[in-house]
């Protein structure tokens, strides 16, 4: 497990906070120019390295979160039944057929609706969890998937393709869908954790048929027809 | 009364376990009725019997075989039966894998030890709350594969093997997810060549596992290792695309042995490494073939180069196979041996 480098001081926590939470709450996010400029297929590429370089950061993330959680959760072979509750966290599993399926939009939507719940939901874990050390790892974990997020919206804005729209209505107050008690609260905890890494492997997945369909030479074409 | 009510052929075998004690009664017959036993048409001593029961006492696996009991004077057959002595199962060792994936996966099994009879392998596999059904495959036997209907699943599969026989039963079960087992196929159709006019240089190439349904929306990456035969270290490259590779490093006119192996781009462990190739790089035709009659066999760019680092052999045992050129390394090496002692 790597080892945490120092902590940010309280001034800069403060702000970082402020901004996460702010960011969490815009319904959609601008069309980022920048990644015009690059060219999908460099944009895709990169997606596809945040996907990896968050999956290897996850793992690290996930043992301590986990061992902080203490047993079962952090046993290698703890199995357990997926509960009704579970079912609000976006999943990952897609039949093969359906998948295989998915026009680009549908796939790059379907990532990046799955990546603005998920980083919702770990943001209230990041204001409950207990140790500094944790909330060190959780703060950059936010911080490098609220890039991820970013980053599929800029390729699906260079592709033409508009933004999902965000969660309908306003959002829920703190204490509507918490956990009755402690033990089904790490439940959820688990679930979360279990259902992110999933999606960064599927994510990797989805980014190599995306790398595949979309070449850079389609993106110049498609800038020229609108007129840049 | 009829003489025999037994059919002479008993169809169910009779199961001992090894170190047991056995006693056969001669059908309906009294104890103290005069009788001969056989084993496979061989008389048993009477020491063997009390009275007309035949006793095996720690039996042992020559002890099988077909134990049949005759009416003294008679001789009329009053009872057969086939002793099969064998051991009940032990924990079976079990295997899954998915050298398909995203297609499925296929779990293999066996028993560490034999057991010496007929044993029944059943297997299960929960995905959940779902039974799925794995099914048998016809060779190789004690196989069987599943097919996945989801994919990025976050529920393990539980996979359990019960194992039964007439003496016992043991069973095993694996827990896992579904990125955990993916493993390749070692890649295919490996082929390194020398480069001409590159005395340092090896071209490497292969191809995807055959297994391997769909390389495009799942890319492999490979790894290559190589080494001159005589040396003992590997010298290794990751290749994150292509299915080739050109060695620049190699040393001039020693063969190689090269192998590589394939893992998922992202998920999943690497597979065994490929079937060896080996290879030479290529070298110049020697200029200085003259002096000895004996080295007049230059078959190809694979025999030594003359201009070797003077602290390496020109010759190992190893490294040139057949066609006697075994003989005329050793002779060129003299040869040369002979020639720097004289430019001296």
């Amino acid at each position: 497990m790597l080892n945490v480098t120092g902590e940010l001081s309280g001034d800069s926590w403060g702000i970082f906070t402020f901004l996460c939470a702010a960011l969490c709450n815009l319904p959609a996010l601008p069309a980022l120019n920048c990644s015009e400029e690059l060219g999908a297929g460099q944009s895709i590429q990169q997606t596809y390295d945040l996907t990896r370089y968050l999956e290897h950061q996850l793992r690290t993330l996930a043992g301590t979160y986990l061992n902080y959680l203490g047993p079962p959760f952090n046993e290698p072979d703890f199995n357990p039944p997926r509960l009704a509750r579970a079912e609000r966290v976006p999943s990952a599993t897609v039949d093969l057929d359906l998948w295989r399926g998915l026009t680009d939009n549908a796939r790059l939507a379907a990532n990046y609706r799955a990546y603005s719940r998920l980083l919702c939901y770990l943001r209230v874990l990041d204001g409950q969890v207990g140790t500094a050390e944790l909330r060190h790892r959780l703060a950059h974990f936010c911080a490098s998937l609220q890039g991820l997020v970013l980053s599929i919206g800029g390729v699906m804005s260079s592709l033409g393709y508009p933004l999902p729209a965000g969660p309908a209505g306003p959002p829920a107050p703190p204490g509507a869908h918490a956990a009755p008690n402690d033990f089904l609260k790490k439940m959820d905890d688990f679930w979360l954790l279990k259902e992110l890494q999933t999606w960064l492997w599927r994510s990797a997945k989805d980014f190599n048929r995306l790398k595949k369909k979309v070449p850079p030479a389609v993106v110049t074409l498609r800038l020229e027809a609108r007129g840049f | 009364m009829s003489p025999v009510d037994l059919h002479p052929k008993d169809s169910h075998p009779q199961y001992e376990r090894v170190g047991a004690d056995v006693t056969m009664k001669c059908g309906s017959m009294d104890w103290d009725a005069a009788v001969t036993w056989t084993v496979n048409g061989t008389d048993i001593d009477e020491s063997h019997l009390n009275g007309s029961y035949l006793i095996l006492k720690n039996v042992n696996l020559s002890q099988s075989g077909q134990y049949s009991c005759y009416e003294g004077s008679s001789w009329h057959l009053k009872y057969q039966t086939y002793l099969r002595v064998g051991t009940p199962p032990k924990e079976p060792v079990l295997m899954c894998r998915s050298n398909n994936y995203p297609k499925g996966f296929y779990c293999s099994w066996h028993l560490p030890t034999p057991t010496y009879i007929p044993n029944t392998f059943n297997i299960s596999v929960i995905h959940g709350t779902k039974d799925m059904v794995c099914e048998k495959d016809a060779m190789p036997k004690n196989r069987c594969h599943i097919r996945y209907l989801q994919l990025f699943s976050t529920v393990k599969y539980k996979v359990t093997l019960t194992v039964t026989n007439a003496l016992g039963k043991n069973f095993t079960t694996l827990t896992f997810d579904e990125f955990a087992i993916v493993k390749p196929d070692p890649p295919e159709s490996v082929v390194a060549k020398p480069v001409p006019n590159n005395p340092r240089r090896l071209e490497v190439s292969w191809q995807n596992p055959s297994s391997w349904p769909d390389p495009e929306s799942f890319p492999l990456k490979f790894f290559l290792r190589y080494r001159p035969l005589i040396l003992d270290t590997w010298q290794h490259v990751e290749l994150s695309d292509g299915t080739s590779h050109t060695i620049t490093d190699a040393y001039a006119g020693k063969e190689y042995i090269i192998q590589v192996a394939a893992k998922d781009n992202d998920i999943g462990t690497w597979s065994d490494w490929s079937v060896a190739v080996h290879a030479t790089p290529w070298t110049e035709e020697p200029k200085h073939l003259t002096t000895e009659a004996q080295i007049t066999e230059t078959t190809s760019a694979s025999t030594s180069s003359f201009m070797a680092p003077p602290t390496t052999k020109i010759c190992d045992k190893g490294a040139v196979v057949g066609s006697g050129a075994v003989a005329v390394c050793w002779t060129a090496g003299l040869v040369m041996a002979a020639y720097s002692v004289l430019f001296i």
